[in-house]
């Protein structure tokens, strides 16, 4: 008894000593760690970022293989497009003002590149209104954009499949009066960049589709790995 | 300063106004009235119309617009957008309620909106009934963001065209003639 109580009161002595040494060590050392801990995540989002512009897919995820339907009604399917850069927007043609201005940055990104680049890079803009956009109507507008152009659009169905798989949204607003086609569409407007091994790689808001150099040097640079590899 | 540049605001829009309503309300006022001097009828009349009038003046003749241009687009849409911007050199709020164009059946101002987080986020536009010219200060319409649509095009005017196109300024019904250039890229 008498020995195990001394052993104890011991042992609460070189307990004691130690914490008070210790509560230095810990002082300094939480600056440290908290630094260690910041930089962490912020060394790791960098290396996934791999400076490119476009915020990049960590990890890259595999691209959903979409089935639309091209300018003659035909099937278009993504993994047609293995081995070239792919990027799309979602959108609709009786948009005045983001649409267009969304095409028209990627024709200025698209003209940039050179005629060998330009063919392993396809360009695509998937209608969400297939009520009014009819695939011919769709390629009139795109290719007055750039001729190269591809506009799709499908079954309401296989569009909110598309949507949903890339984590995108819309939905139709009315106008201000009763006719059936008196609506307009709010839509994400992100575009998606698939990698020519068909993964997702990057993201990009509408407004950074005005920034020719950046984009034209990220696609130069998703091009360039994939041959590496 | 300022002082004196609205008298001579006032001074000028009473010299070229003398047509006006107001400028008749205040000949007959002041016949009622009979003041005993030419020089306090003088005082009378300057103090009466120096309000209504500099107000009159700033919202007629203070706003300017700067690199307008109307989008070209494909002959498939039956919409397009028209960009500017507008100057409010006056020290009284002004509100764009619209325009015309003879190539289009009407033109509305219009909002860009955006609803949700993240991937998901949504870009819309929304029509109002007016967009806002702070005194002294400038409207911005611009791709991706607040501009004048243009709906039910009659005809698809190509890049380098000029179409004319009127903007509606209120305070006062007031209306900018323009030639606007129709192009696919922002003009500076």
């Amino acid at each position: 008894m008498n020995l195990t109580s001394r052993e104890t009161s011991t042992s609460q002595t070189a307990a004691g000593k130690s914490s008070s040494s210790n509560w230095w060590l810990l002082t300094a050392a939480i600056p440290i760690l908290a630094a260690i801990a910041i930089s962490i995540p912020i060394a790791f989002k960098q290396e996934a970022q791999k400076g490119f512009f476009g915020t990049r897919m960590f990890p890259l995820k595999s691209a959903y293989d979409f089935k639309l339907n091209g300018s003659n009604s035909e099937e278009v399917r993504l993994d047609q497009l293995h081995g070239k850069v792919a990027l799309f927007i979602f959108g609709f043609t009786h948009c005045a003002n983001v649409c267009p201005t969304s095409l028209t940055n990627l024709a200025a990104v698209y003209q940039a590149l050179t005629p060998k680049e330009q063919k392993q890079v396809q360009f695509i803009f998937i209608s969400v209104d297939p009520k009014r956009d009819t695939p011919k109507m769709l390629e009139q507008y795109v290719t007055s954009f750039d001729p190269r152009f591809m506009g799709l659009t499908g079954r309401k169905p296989v569009i909110d499949e598309v949507v949903q798989a890339y984590g995108a949204s819309y939905e139709m607003v009315r106008g201000t009066t009763d006719l059936p086609n008196d609506y307009s569409v709010n839509h994400s407007a992100y575009a998606y960049l698939v990698n020519p091994s068909g993964m997702w790689e990057l993201l990009y808001d509408n407004e950074k589709l005005a920034d020719v150099q950046q984009m034209v040097s990220d696609i130069r640079k998703v091009l360039r790995e994939s041959s590496l590899h | 300063m300022h002082s004196s540049f609205s008298i001579k605001v006032t001074a000028a829009v009473l010299m070229s106004a003398s047509t006006n309503k107001q400028s008749k309300t205040l000949s007959n006022l002041t016949r009622q009235r009979r003041p005993k001097t030419a020089y306090s009828l003088f005082l009378y009349l300057s103090l009466l119309a120096t309000l209504p009038v500099i107000s009159r003046a700033d919202s007629q003749l203070l706003i300017q617009i700067e690199h307008p241009w109307l989008r070209a687009v494909p002959d498939a849409m039956d919409m397009t957008a028209a960009y500017m911007i507008l100057k409010n050199t006056g020290s009284t709020p002004a509100e764009l309620v619209g325009g015309s164009t003879s190539i289009a059946d009407s033109v509305a101002p219009m909002i860009t909106t955006k609803e949700g987080q993240g991937l998901k986020q949504m870009l819309g536009m929304k029509a109002v009934d007016s967009l806002n010219i702070p005194a002294r200060g400038t409207l911005v319409l611009e791709p991706n963001g607040n501009h004048l649509m243009v709906m039910g095009l009659k005809e698809h005017p190509k890049e380098g065209a000029r179409v004319d196109f009127t903007i509606k300024i209120e305070p006062g019904h007031q209306e900018i003639h323009l030639q606007i250039p129709v192009s696919k890229t922002p003009v500076k």
